[in-house]
C-alpha cells in the first residue's frame, strides 16, 4: 500500500502542492510581520519546506543531483542565513517593529493580487500533454517572486529588505526545481555560493548603516539626490 | 591555455595582493599582475582573429570575437586604472582621506582591501567574459556586484554607505530578474538535441538550435534578462543607482565600472538578444531595447542640463551612453551592429579618461561641485584641464573624435534601416546632452585661475592620462587594422552569422 504510493507520480505531485501551498502561506505571512525575529524564523521554515519540494521531486523523478540542492538549501537558507542574521539582530539590538508603508490588511489583499498574476502567467508554460510534477509549484514561484518585489517595496528596514530579497530568490529557487528540475549542478552550486556571500555582504552592509545612522530605516538614506 | 592564464593571473594578483606587507609590494603586485592579463588578451585577441572561436574543458569556457572584444577593452582599463591608483591612493593617503590614524594601520587595511579587491573585480568581468554557461555568465556578473559594493565603500563616509546600499539592493534585485531569465531560457531549449545536462545552458550550443527554442517562454525570457541586465548596464528606470556609485566610489574603480562593468551588462544582454533574433525575429528584442535605449537617453538629458557635481555629471553620461549602445544593439542590422561596437571601444577609452581627470580636479580641489571650483582648472592643473576639454568634446560627440563617427553611424543605421523617430529623438537627446556638457564643464576648465595652487608633475597619474588621451586621439583618425578587424568579428556575432 505504502509502497504504491510511494512511487505512484499523482501521488508525488500532491505533495509538492501541499507543500507549495504552505511555502506561500509563509510568504503572505512574511508581508504581515511585524517583528524581526519572527520574520528570520519565517524564512528558515519556508527555506525548510523548499528543501523538502526539491527532495519530494528528486525522489520521484529520480533526479539525483536535486539531492543535492536540497542539502545545500538546507544548510544555507535554513541554517546557516538565520543564524547569522539571528546573530546580527543581537548585536544591533533592534527591539522596535517593523513599519510597513502599506497596512497589514491591504497589504495581504495585494499579495492575494500578485499570487493571482502568478497563476496567469504561469498558464502559459502550462502543457497539457506533458506529463510531470509541479504545475502549481510554478504558479508559486512565480508569486513568491512578485510578492517578495512587494515586500522590499512596502519595508523600510534594511534587514527586512535584505530578507524580502532571499524570499525573492526562494521564489527562483522553486521556479528553477519545478520548471526543469534544477539546474544543471555546477551552476546550482555557483547561485549557492552567491547566495550566501550575497546575504554576507548584505548583512555586513545592514551592521555598518546601523552603525553610521544608528538606526536601520533606510528611508533615512535620502542624501544623494538628482 | 590562454583561458586558464587569463582567469588564473587576477586571482594570483589578489592572493598576492592580500598577504602583501608593504604597500609598493601590493602596488608592484597589481601593476604586474594587470599588465600579464593585458599581454594575455592581446594573444587571446590575436588567436580569436586567426581562429575564429577559442574554447575549453568541453565548450565550458568559450570565446569568440565578442568575447575577446570585451575581455581586450577590461584588460585595457584595468591596467591604467592600476597605474592611475598608485598616484591617487599615496596622495589620498597623505591627505587623510583613509583615516589619520597614526600608526598607519588603519590606512594599510585600506589599501590592502583596494588591492585585492579591484584584481578579484577584473577577474569576475573576464569569467563572466569567457563563460559559455549562462547560469555560470550570471554567477560571475552577480560576483561583480558583490566585490564592487566594498570598493563603493571604500571611504566609509555616510554617503558612501548610502550609494553602496542602493547599488547591492537595485543591483539583487535586477539580477535575480537576471537569473530569472536565464531558467526560463534553460526551459525554452529542454528537450532539445545535445542539451543534456551542462551543456543545455550553453550558449554556443543553445544559439546553434535557437529556431527550435521555445517562442513563448523566450519572449518573457529576453524581457526578464532585459530587466535583469539592463539594471546592471544602468538603463533607465533601474539607473538611480548609478550617480551614487560613481560619485562615491574611488576614482580608479569608478572609471573600471563606468566603462568595463557596464560593457560586460551590455555583453550579456548582447549574448541573449542574439539568442532571442534567432529564435523570434530581430524585430520583437528589437522594439524593447530601442523603448528602454532612448528612455535612458532621454531620461539622462534633464540630469546633465541641472547638475551641479561632475562626478555626477560623468554618470549620467554613462547612462546616456548605455542608451545609445541598446539603441544600437536595437537598430541591429549590419550597420547598427558595426556602430554598437565601435561605440563600445569608443565609449570605454573616453568615459575611464574622463574619469580619471574627474579624480585629479576632486582630490587637487577638495570637492566635486561645479559651484566651489567655479573656474581655472586649466591653469591650476595644466595637463588634466586640456585632456578633460578634450575627452568631454570626444565623449559628447564633437568631430573629428571618433565617438562622433561611431554615434553618426548609428544615426545612419536608424534612418537606413527605417527607424526615422529613433534616428531624430537620437539627435535630439545628443544636442541636449552637448549643450548640458559644454556650459557645465567649459565653465569648470577655462576662466581664471582662482586660489587654487599650481600641481607639479606626477608621473604615475600623468603617465595614464597621457596613455589614454593618446589613444583616444589616435583612434579618431585611424583605428589599428588588428583592432577593427576584431570589431568587424564581433559586429558579425552580434549580428548572427
Amino acid at each position: 500500500m505504502l509502497m504504491t504510493h510511494v512511487l505512484d507520480l499523482q501521488f508525488g505531485d500532491r505533495i509538492v502542492t501541499l507543500m507549495a501551498a504552505l511555502v506561500l502561506v509563509l510568504q503572505i505571512a512574511m508581508v504581515t510581520q511585524r517583528w524581526i525575529v519572527i520574520h528570520i524564523r519565517i524564512f528558515a521554515a519556508q527555506s525548510f519546506f523548499l528543501a523538502m519540494i526539491a527532495a519530494t521531486i528528486a525522489w520521484f523523478n529520480h533526479a539525483s543531483h536535486l539531492y543535492v540542492a536540497a542539502g545545500l538549501t538546507l544548510v544555507v537558507k535554513v541554517v546557516l542565513v538565520p543564524i547569522l542574521f539571528e546573530r546580527l539582530v543581537k548585536r544591533m539590538e533592534i527591539h522596535e517593529e517593523i513599519e510597513p508603508i502599506v497596512n497589514g490588511p491591504l497589504s495581504v489583499v495585494i499579495a492575494g493580487g500578485l499570487t493571482l498574476v502568478g497563476y496567469v502567467v504561469a498558464e502559459s508554460f502550462y502543457k497539457q500533454d506533458e506529463p510531470g510534477l509541479g504545475h502549481n509549484a510554478l504558479a508559486v514561484a512565480i508569486s513568491l517572486f512578485l510578492i517578495g518585489f512587494f515586500t522590499m517595496i512596502n519595508r523600510r528596514k534594511a534587514l527586512t529588505q535584505v530578507l524580502a530579497l532571499l524570499s525573492l530568490e526562494n521564489g527562483l529557487f522553486l521556479a528553477a526545481i519545478s520548471l526543469t528540475y534544477g539546474m544543471p549542478m555546477i551552476v546550482e552550486l555557483g547561485i549557492f555560493f552567491d547566495v550566501l556571500v550575497a546575504a554576507m555582504v548584505l548583512g555586513i552592509l545592514v551592521y555598518r548603516i546601523r552603525e553610521t545612522f544608528e538606526s536601520v530605516d533606510v528611508s533615512r538614506l535620502r542624501r544623494l539626490r538628482g | 591555455m590562454l583561458l586558464v592564464a587569463l582567469l588564473l593571473v587576477p586571482v594570483a594578483t589578489a592572493v598576492a595582493s592580500f598577504f602583501a606587507r608593504r604597500r609598493t609590494a601590493m602596488e608592484v603586485a597589481n601593476l604586474v599582475g594587470f599588465g600579464a592579463v593585458f599581454l594575455i588578451a592581446v594573444a587571446l585577441a590575436a588567436r580569436v582573429l586567426a581562429a575564429g572561436t577559442v574554447s575549453l574543458a568541453n565548450g565550458f569556457f568559450y570565446a569568440d570575437a565578442l568575447s575577446a572584444l570585451v575581455i581586450l577593452l577590461t584588460a585595457s582599463v584595468a591596467l591604467v586604472c592600476s597605474t592611475y591608483s598608485i598616484g591617487y591612493l599615496r596622495d589620498d593617503q597623505q591627505s587623510g582621506a583613509l583615516g589619520d590614524d597614526a600608526s598607519g594601520k588603519e590606512q594599510m587595511a585600506q589599501l590592502r582591501m583596494y588591492y585585492t579587491l579591484t584584481p578579484l573585480f577584473v577577474f569576475s568581468m573576464l569569467f563572466m567574459a569567457v563563460a559559455n554557461n549562462l547560469g555560470v555568465m550570471w554567477a560571475a556578473m552577480e560576483i561583480t556586484t558583490l566585490v564592487s559594493v566594498f570598493l563603493v565603500t571604500f571611504y566609509g563616509k555616510v554617503t558612501s554607505l548610502e550609494a553602496a546600499w542602493k547599488y547591492a539592493i537595485i543591483g539583487g534585485v535586477g539580477l535575480s530578474m537576471a537569473l530569472f531569465g536565464t531558467l526560463v531560457a534553460y526551459y525554452a531549449g529542454r528537450g532539445l538535441t545535445g542539451t543534456e545536462a551542462l551543456s543545455g545552458l550553453n550558449w554556443s550550443v543553445l544559439a546553434l538550435h535557437a529556431d527550435q527554442l521555445d517562442k513563448t517562454s523566450m519572449r518573457l525570457a529576453f524581457v526578464l534578462v532585459l530587466m535583469g541586465y539592463g539594471t546592471k548596464a544602468g538603463l533607465a528606470p533601474m539607473h538611480t543607482w548609478k550617480p551614487d556609485a560613481y560619485s562615491e566610489a574611488p576614482v580608479p574603480s569608478a572609471a573600471i565600472l563606468s566603462s568595463a562593468l557596464l560593457n560586460c551588462a551590455l555583453y550579456c544582454l548582447i549574448r541573449f538578444y542574439i539568442l532571442t533574433s534567432r529564435c523570434l525575429g530581430a524585430q520583437y528584442p528589437g522594439r524593447l531595447l530601442l523603448l528602454f535605449g532612448l528612455l535612458s537617453m532621454g531620461v539622462s538629458v534633464p540630469f546633465i542640463l541641472i547638475q551641479k557635481n561632475y562626478r555626477r555629471l560623468l554618470a549620467y553620461h554613462t547612462i546616456d551612453h548605455a542608451g545609445i549602445m541598446v539603441t544600437a544593439l536595437g537598430i541591429g542590422g549590419a550597420l547598427g551592429s558595426l556602430g554598437l561596437m565601435l561605440h563600445m571601444v569608443f565609449h570605454t577609452i573616453a568615459k575611464s579618461l574622463l574619469f580619471l581627470c574627474a579624480g585629479n580636479v576632486s582630490q587637487h580641489f577638495r570637492t566635486d561641485l561645479f559651484s566651489k571650483i567655479k573656474g581655472g582648472v586649466m591653469r591650476a592643473m595644466p595637463l588634466t584641464g586640456v585632456v578633460f576639454l578634450m575627452a568631454m568634446l570626444a565623449i559628447i560627440g564633437m568631430p573629428p573624435f571618433s565617438l562622433f563617427q561611431s554615434e553618426f553611424l548609428i544615426v545612419r543605421a536608424a534612418i537606413v534601416g527605417g527607424h526615422v523617430l529613433t534616428g531624430v529623438l537620437f539627435v535630439l537627446f545628443g544636442t541636449g546632452v552637448f549643450a548640458g556638457a559644454i556650459v557645465h564643464v567649459g565653465g569648470m576648465i577655462l576662466g581664471p585661475r582662482g586660489d587654487a595652487p599650481v600641481v607639479a608633475r606626477r608621473p604615475w597619474r600623468d603617465g595614464s592620462l597621457l596613455a589614454l588621451a593618446s589613444a583616444l586621439v589616435v583612434i579618431a583618425f585611424w583605428v589599428p587594422a588588428p583592432l577593427l578587424e576584431l570589431v568587424r568579428e564581433a559586429a558579425r556575432v552580434v549580428k548572427g552569422q
